[in-house]
């Protein structure tokens, strides 16, 4: 059989659907991401120990167990106990839970490879815990985190492909759709892995451009 | 009543099993210059790093200007009042000179910028730094590092000033520009606290010299009592190691 690409691009308005819900489900996943990765990593440094338990179980059950049996819980599960999300809430929710696991790690460990000396320093200036984390540790923990930062953001948009086995029509299951009408796996399927390489590269460069400007000082 | 500014009375403190400091006691009046010597892991960082709470101490009371500090207001207040100036400098690397100068004062003290920021020029001025204020840590020598140390820490005009071994991560060359900088401080009256085993510096500017061993003062006295007529054992064979490796 021949390859015909014009089938894919006669089909361009539903793949960029796709891509539009893929867009939207990672971004709305990541901003959530960050703030539980913000949280979870003040969680974990902090000396309280429910919080810092809390913490670290939300860490440890998220990275321990498979993306899609999470979201196989959320989707699937919870509806047993009463509650019942749709397809849109439970992939978001699971997204923003699995990467606000690692985001929480990332941070964590930006944070503590800042100079011990740094916060000395800013405490011995009569600053608070919060005040030097805001002003002093903070924004050298950000620049420390941005590359792995980055990574995670990437797997995060790849992984909101799994969302599609909770019924979520973006990219991948746009193109299932495209695939059972006109059977053109191998089109349609490369078609979508170069939206993704597409949408990562726009992302790879954004990042790029911000690490050479935090990288100055 | 005494007239001290600094009062450490009983301090115990512990890592876990060992005792670094044990029942430690001193006592500074207003405008006094204290050398501390003592070999190395006798406890004389600390003592500096107690007097500020950057280390809680296990008991013991520490008084500024005749009140003892312990609530959380006090700790603020005391460390505003106590300047401490670090071996590796600790300058905020993502802020140039002039901001790693006005930080606290802004942020802190919650001056005006404008007026912070001139407070900032002047004491840079000090330590001959003013024409560094637009540039990064980084792009300074240590010993200009450790002068824009000094004035960040002269910029909440602290009652004493702490320093902890300014000079031993310098290289020999740049010793001199930062103890320039220490000495004019001391003859404006700071009442300072300096562990340095420079004892040109310690025979210049301090009145009384401490030596630590084990988290206990073995001995004190004037620079002369000390470094020429030491009494103690330990103090004997420390001063000969040190100078020793002074004309090595
Ligand atoms: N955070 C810490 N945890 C455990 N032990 C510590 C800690 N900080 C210091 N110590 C121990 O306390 C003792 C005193 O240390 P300190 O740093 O006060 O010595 P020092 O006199 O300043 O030595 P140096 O001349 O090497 O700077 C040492 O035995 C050291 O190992
Ligand atoms: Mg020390």
């Amino acid at each position: 059989m021949e390859l015909d690409y014009s089938i894919v691009l006669g089909k361009m308005p539903l793949l960029l659907e796709g891509c539009l819900v893929t867009l939207q489900v990672s971004t709305v996943a990541l901003l959530f991401g960050m703030i539980l990765g913000v949280i979870g990593a003040l969680c974990r440094l902090s000396n309280n120990p429910i919080l810092k338990t809390a913490a670290f179980f939300y860490v440890w059950i998220i990275r321990g167990t498979p993306f899609l049996v999470q979201l196989f819980i959320l989707y699937f599960g919870l509806p047993q106990l009463g509650i019942r999300l749709d397809s849109m809430m439970a992939g978001i929710l699971g997204l923003a839970l699995n990467t606000g696991a690692y985001i929480t790690e990332i941070i964590r460990s930006g944070i503590q490879a800042v100079d011990k000396g740094q916060a000395e320093a800013a405490v011995s200036l009569g600053m608070s815990y919060g005040l030097a984390m805001r002003r002093i540790i903070g924004p050298q923990a950000v620049k420390i985190c941005i590359p792995p930062l980055v990574n995670q953001f990437i797997m995060t948009l790849k992984n909101s492909s799994i969302t599609s086995l909770v019924t979520i029509t973006e990219l991948v299951r746009s193109g299932d759709q495209i695939i059972s009408t006109t059977f053109r796996s191998f089109e349609v399927y490369t078609a979508v892995a170069l939206l993704y390489l597409v949408l990562n590269s726009i992302f790879m460069v954004i990042a790029g451009r911000l690490e050479k400007r935090t990288a100055r000082q | 009543m005494n007239n001290y500014i600094l009062e450490l009375v009983g301090l115990h403190k512990s890592f876990g099993d060992i005792e670094v400091l044990k029942d430690f006691n001193l006592n500074i009046v207003e405008g006094e210059k204290v050398v501390i010597i003592g070999p190395s892991g006798s406890g004389k960082s600390t003592v500096l790093r107690c007097v500020n709470y950057l280390e809680p101490i296990q008991s013991g009371s520490i008084f500024f200007q005749r009140k003892n500090m312990w609530s959380k207001s006090d700790l603020q207040r005391l460390r505003m009042n106590i300047g401490m100036v670090f071996q590796r400098f600790n300058l905020f690397p993502h802020m140039t000179v002039l901001e790693n100068v006005m930080e606290a004062p802004v942020m802190v003290k919650k001056i005006a910028r404008q007026e912070a920021s001139e407070l900032a020029l002047s004491l840079l001025e000090r330590v001959g730094l003013a024409e560094k204020k637009d540039s990064y840590p980084k792009e300074l020598s240590g010993g200009q590092q450790q002068r824009v140390a000094i004035a960040r820490a002269l910029a909440m005009k602290p009652k004493i000033m702490l320093f902890d071994e300014p000079t031993s991560a310098l290289d020999p060359e740049l010793v001199e520009e930062v103890l320039l900088v220490m000495k004019e401080l001391a003859h404006e009256g700071m009442t300072m606290i300096v562990v340095t085993h420079e004892m040109d510096f310690a025979r210049e500017v301090g009145d009384r010299v401490l030596f630590m061993d084990k988290g206990q003062i073995i001995e004190e006295g004037t620079p002369h009592a000390i470094f020429n007529l030491p009494r103690q054992e330990r103090t004997i064979s420390f001063l000969r190691r040190i100078s020793h490796r002074a004309f090595c």
